[in-house]
């Protein structure tokens, strides 16, 4: 193995462990996003259930980027 | 009155009634009329400035023949980060170095301030890593805008479009998650980092804080990594040509 390919690998590795390394947190930002976002629209039009219904977006949301992080990963 | 850094003490001597007044003008009351500047803001003026004299030092020291130790320190930087964005980004991506390599300046300084004694990390308090944050939101979405035009809103949209109603929420929040989980890592790592090196400073001052100032050093390499591989993991995403 040239030294070159086995630098390129070497950062790959790199670059795994850094997106990788976002799974921890995109769940929990999700849902902490979506829950924002529905009590700041509760706030604006004096409602008091959209702050559930961007709690769930927020979960799907967070299942949507895990899944399209899994998928990324098995394609390569 | 909260208890200031000596350049926060320096700034709100200087520009107290200044800010103060700007602050108002926008409708915004300050907590401390007598000092508006808080430490973080202070760290952060003074981290801009020292990058600014860093980059005037390095663009008149230039030099092809002879080019000098802080010459060889910041071509070093830019290679890195450019082959990097290579790497992530693709073809073309030479054009966002000049942004991600600031990027990565000013969040590895704002880190490794807080080892001088006398200074503390900007990154350790929410505000900054935030600012940060929204900085990278603004910059891949713009330039996904510049290199889609209005198609770029399709990213938003799922693969089929009656299932757009639903995707749009979705995404808009996915895309500010990421907003949220860079801010929260950044901020979250440094105020720990910050917070262990105090503990064991004020259980065993002697000796045993070298291991945890080191240990802070390795922490703010990388966070600063990791911020800036993700901004590019987004700009990637917002350049894509593949939907």
């Amino acid at each position: 193995m040239s030294r070159q390919e086995h630098d390129s690998e070497k950062r790959s590795t790199w670059v795994q462990l850094a997106k990788y390394s976002q799974l921890a947190f995109v769940f929990p930002a999700a849902t902490v996003a979506g829950w924002l976002m529905g009590a700041a629209l509760d706030r604006w039009l004096h409602t008091t259930w959209l702050y559930l219904a961007g709690l769930i977006l927020g979960i799907i949301a967070g299942f949507v980027e895990l899944i399209r992080a899994a998928l990324s990963s098995e394609s390569k | 009155m909260p208890e200031q850094l000596w350049f926060t003490e320096i700034l709100n001597h200087l520009f107290s009634g200044p800010v103060t007044g700007l602050l108002r003008a926008l409708h915004i009351e300050s907590q401390y009329p007598q000092a508006p500047v808080s430490n973080a803001v202070a760290m952060e003026l003074l981290v801009f400035l020292f990058l600014v004299l860093l980059f005037v030092l390095v663009r008149a020291s230039l030099s092809v023949d002879k080019p000098g130790a802080l010459q060889h320190v910041f071509e070093g930087a830019h290679g890195f980060v450019e082959s990097q964005s290579q790497e992530i980004i693709g073809h073309h991506s030479e054009r966002f170095t000049p942004f991600l390599l600031t990027l990565t300046f000013f969040i590895l300084i704002c880190n490794l301030i807080g080892l001088i004694p006398g200074f503390e990390s900007p990154t350790a308090v929410p505000v900054v890593p935030l600012g940060c944050a929204v900085c990278a939101f603004v910059y891949y979405q713009a330039q996904g805008f510049r290199h889609h035009g209005i198609a770029y809103l399709k990213h938003f949209m799922g693969p089929m479009w009656w299932l757009a109603i639903i995707m749009i929420p979705i995404e808009i929040i996915s895309h500010l998650a990421r907003m949220l989980s860079l801010t929260v890592r950044l901020y979250a790592n440094m105020f720990a980092g910050d917070m262990v090196t105090l503990v064991f400073f004020s259980l065993i001052p002697i000796g045993v804080p070298i291991l945890f100032l080191g240990l802070h050093i390795g922490v703010s390499l990388l966070q600063t990594y990791i911020f800036v591989l993700l901004t590019m993991v987004y700009l990637s995403g917002a350049v894509a040509e593949e939907h």
